[in-house]
């Protein structure tokens, strides 16, 4: 077992894990965390996308042990955020979700994209997406999405 | 009529808790005391077992087929001519007959410890050989999949309707073609799992699946351990995907199920994405003989075709291979106007998984097929291909038509959908763009696909009549009441894993009673809250469950009527059910003021109020047995580098019907995404195995599902042709929009690769199989 001690969703948390645990199981079984889905375990899907230090990051194939010391948000954590209050609007008027299991992920892609790339085009955004798979919706509602939320952010 | 109701693209109610992350699926399902399963899976596609042992260390953690012996055997009927049955194991027994298949439980405090566990059981085979390439199947000299029977044959199926013998005399040309469909998985974001916990209260096994299916699950779990019905509660909660593989009884859950009440303890476990791959790479797998008869115009006159399908090691309950087999024969003559028609169907036993439905079931490989063979058809009379497809389309003055195949078409104009289509692509400006080489070296091609959707399938197809199998949808059924606070409240037998149900059957009711929305709760996937149904599969859900909701409403509304009347003082003859209110000539009482009467204050009831209450079980009446049809028009723009054999989408159109549409963004959405599903099954996705029948495909780096850049915006238009039969003439749209891509884009390819005098014939079409037909034309 090793102490860890992060800032998670802007609360300290200290704990003491196995060097195997991933940072998915930790947040999910460890602190109840179950909107940060796993979908591969091997960092191709981006479902268990969540940001650490403000960069997203896929917490399946990051070992808990890894984010001592981090700042680490998931999709629970976004309270007072306006951006991700724009997005997930957004994310509803345009359809972007059905069955819901990549949707955490790629609220988080979708925030870092909305942030990092003011200027970004449908193209640009698929690019950006292409670490995070749905199965559901085509990306089209997705990509409608973040295409209006950018023009809501940065007007 | 609610502005929310019915046609208002209102956003879905399911949406918050999902975006909050606040969606509950069975692996975020915790129980007090909980454990975890991991299973001990075969390394080897054929084999005898000799030995299971597990660790000294793990006793009373492990179990076995040979522990498992109270439980009945699992066997899937049906009725087609020869079918042998095979126990579907939920361990393996005595033999293992493909890689993944379950051989021993493994549990443990958490998911890690109990995978420890089970890679330190030690696994014994005697090493047969693998039934893997479908021709050696079926030869006399093949290794047999099931030692007791003759040969690898589940069963054939012929069909045969119309004068074939005159159509070949007639016919001015013949198309011979093979076509092959891949192997692959269907590939939901969140993989099969269950969690079973037997609860002392109420003596009652409670099973979270991630799950289609809920009261079918029931009614097998209860029967397969041996307990009575009212002892098992099925809840489906949040389902991350399902597109037909969460619809039948898996080994893993039973094993599950069994563990629990053995261990009195709930046990848990969730499908990772290496499973998913190795032991649900069960969907496609066909191979089609087609030879298409027409005249010189290129009228289809008559099809010939045989259909072979792989249908792995067993057959699943509850539904038997062999079906997807009969669909795809069945659905061969396409939307045409075709006068004869002669099919075969061959199921094979291997050494792979057991073959499943996936969304589109065969139609997807029978309209590749159909599709195929008419453009082949059309360069073959020197004709465009979309000019072929009208003159051969079924036109609206023909409606409803009984085509070919015995398929009721009920409603819509299929020439004019069509035509829709190929305005939106312009194949002119294509055929234009082609005489000038492009600057790239890449080829240009341009291809279309019709296709009808079957949808919502009654007793027909499946009854004993046709296919006569343990699962026959006809009957689905809601629950409506009206809250004590005048709002409604409907339970349903289907299930919602992603289709926005609990929106767009609340819109139903919004429409029959005037309610918003918001103020109506649908709640499914939960036997203890349903009445019945079968779940929701087969392009279904909104056509007998919308159904079922409006008739629960339309019987409601009587009783509101007769309430609201007295509090009104008016004649009930003078008052009408509207707005979520009893309107009378001079004034009107809400929905809450009559249940406020109803629940609290019935000393204001008439003497004559229904004793039934305010609450109505309604069941979709069909009208007709064989479903209703929908129809779709797709066309694309490729290019295709001969050098990499990289096929790019330039364009792609879709134009569908799918009747009365409900809530028109989520017809959209559905539509969509199965396009994308389409887009993986044309250019991407496939399971293939060695000759060993070791799989081949078992990282995400090896199967490849289109991400964001693989997925072009498609340009959608729709039409909107009223089913004749259906509760507001709704169809089904589900599966549309997986249809058409395969035979539309590999239209595309093959026009780009006429050049050449050569066709692909076989999906995914990756640059492999590109490079295979340019060798063909001696190009490379």
């Amino acid at each position: 077992m090793t102490g860890i001690a992060l800032t998670l969703n802007g609360e300290a948390v200290a704990a003491e894990v196995a060097p195997r645990l991933s940072l998915a199981d930790f947040v999910r079984d460890r602190q109840g965390l179950t909107g940060t889905h796993i979908a591969c375990e091997q960092g191709v899907c981006g479902a268990c996308t969540l940001m650490v230090d403000g960069r997203p990051v896929r917490s399946c194939i990051t070992l808990a042990v890894m984010a001592d010391g981090a700042e680490v948000r998931t999709v629970e954590g976004w309270a007072g955020d306006p951006v991700m209050a724009t997005i997930r609007d957004c994310f509803k008027r345009s359809h972007a979700v059905q069955c819901g299991y990549c949707t955490p992920g790629m609220l988080a892609t979708a925030h870092d994209i909305v942030t990092r790339l003011p200027g970004a085009d449908r193209a640009r955004i698929r690019h950006e997406l292409a670490g995070n798979l749905c199965r559901c919706t085509g990306y089209v509602g997705i990509v409608d999405a973040i295409e209006a939320a950018l023009r809501e952010v940065h007007g | 009529m609610s502005e929310r109701g019915v046609g208002a693209s209102i956003p879905r109610k399911e949406d918050d808790r999902f975006l909050m992350g606040a969606g509950q699926y069975v692996p975020d399902v915790q129980a007090p005391g909980l454990w975890h399963a991991a299973f001990r899976r075969a390394e080897i596609a054929h084999g005898r077992l000799i030995s299971v042992r597990s660790p000294a260390v793990a006793a009373g953690r492990v179990f076995t087929a040979a522990d498992m012996a109270d439980i009945r055997p699992i066997r899937s009927i049906a009725s087609f001519p020869g079918f042998k049955g095979s126990d579907f194991p939920v361990l393996a027994k005595e033999k293992v007959r493909h890689v993944g298949e379950p051989i021993a439980i493994a549990v443990a405090p958490t998911r890690a410890e109990a995978e420890d566990i089970a890679d330190e059981i030690e696994v014994a085979y005697e090493e047969l050989p693998a039934v893997v390439d479908l021709a050696a199947a079926r030869s006399p000299e093949s290794a047999r999949v099931h030692d007791g029977w003759t040969d690898n044959l589940v069963c054939r199926t012929s069909f045969e309707n119309g004068d074939l013998e005159a159509a070949k005399a007639a016919a001015a040309h013949s198309i011979v073609r093979r076509y092959k469909m891949a192997r692959q998985t269907p590939f939901p974001m969140e993989g099969r799992g269950a969690l079973a916990q037997y609860d002392g209260r109420l003596d009652e096994l409670v099973v979270w699946m991630s799950h289609q299916l809920p009261h079918p699950m029931q009614r097998g779990i209860a029967h397969f351990l041996g307990l009575e019905i009212n002892r098992v509660r099925v809840i489906c909660p949040d389902v991350g995907g399902g597109f037909g593989l969460k619809t039948f009884l898996d080994g893993e859950t039973l094993a599950v199920a069994w563990t629990s009440l053995r261990l009195d303890r709930p046990i848990k476990w969730v499908q990772d994405r290496f499973e998913h791959l190795v032991t649900d790479a069960d969907c496609r797998d066909h191979e089609y003989s087609i030879a298409v008869h027409a005249d010189a115009d290129g009228r289809i006159l008559g099809i010939e075709c045989e259909c072979v399908v792989d249908a792995g090691a067993y057959s699943p309950w509850p539904w038997p291979v062999g079906v997807e087999a009969a669909t795809g024969v069945g659905n061969l003559a396409g939307p045409y106007d075709v006068g004869a028609l002669h099919g075969r169907s061959v199921t094979v036993c291997t050494n792979k998984p057991a073959s499943q439905p996936y969304r589109g079931v065969a139609r997807p490989g029978a309209c590749f097929t159909d599709e195929l063979a008419l453009d082949s058809l059309a360069r073959r009379v020197g004709r465009e291909p979309w000019e072929v497809r009208l003159d051969n389309l079924v036109a609206p003055a023909q409606m409803p038509y009984d085509n070919v195949a015995r398929k009721h078409l009920d409603s819509g104009d299929y020439p004019e959908a069509f035509r829709r289509c190929v305005a939106a692509i312009d194949p002119a400006a294509v055929r234009e763009r082609q005489k000038t080489p492009e600057p790239d070296g890449r080829l240009i091609g341009v291809g279309f696909a019709a296709f009808y959707e079957q949808t919502a399938y009654g007793t027909g197809p499946f009854g004993y009549s046709a296919w006569g199998i343990e699962l026959v949808p006809g009957m689905e059924m809601a629950t409506v009441k009206l809250t004590a606070d005048g709002g409604l409240w409907a339970s349903v037998g289907i299930q919602s894993h992603g289709q926005g149900l609990e929106t767009s059957l609340a819109q139903v009711a919004a429409s029959e009673l005037g309610i918003d929305p918001d103020r109506v709760a649908i709640r499914h996937g939960d036997t203890a809250t349903a009445y019945a149904g079968t779940g929701t599969y087969a392009s279904r859900s909104i056509v007998v469950a919308g159904g079922a909701v409006a008739q629960g409403c339309r019987l409601l509304a009587p009783r509101l009527a007769r309430i609201g009347a007295h509090l009104l003082q008016a004649r009930v003859e003078d008052v009408t059910v509207a707005a979520a209110a009893v309107i009378g000539p001079g004034g009107s009482v809400s929905f809450a003021e009559i249940a406020e009467a109803f629940y609290h204050h019935p000393e204001n009831l008439p003497d004559d109020t229904d004793r039934d209450g305010l609450t109505v079980t309604a069941g979709y009446n069909d009208k007709v047995h064989g479903g209703v049809f929908g129809f779709g028009a797709h066309g694309a723009v490729i290019a295709l580098d001969p050098e990499t054999g990289r096929i790019e989408i330039l364009d792609y159109a879709i134009v569908d019907d799918c009747g009365t549409r409900v809530n028109p963004m989520l017809v959209k959405g559905q539509v969509v995404g199965g396009y994308a599903q389409g887009i993986g099954n044309a250019l991407y996705e496939e399971s293939p195995y060695d000759a060993n029948g070791q799989p081949l495909a078992v990282t995400l780096a090896d199967y490849h599902v289109p991400a964001a850049p693989m997925v072009p915006d498609p340009r959608y238009g729709y039409m909107e042709s009223p089913s004749p039969y259906s509760t507001m003439g709704i169809k089904g749209v589900g599966e549309s929009g997986a249809i058409g891509p395969p035979a539309a884009i590999g239209n595309a390819v093959n026009d780009a690769l006429r050049v050449y005098g050569v066709e692909i014939s076989e999906t995914p079409i990756t640059p492999r199989r590109v490079f295979a037909a340019l060798a063909r034309a001696g190009v490379r």
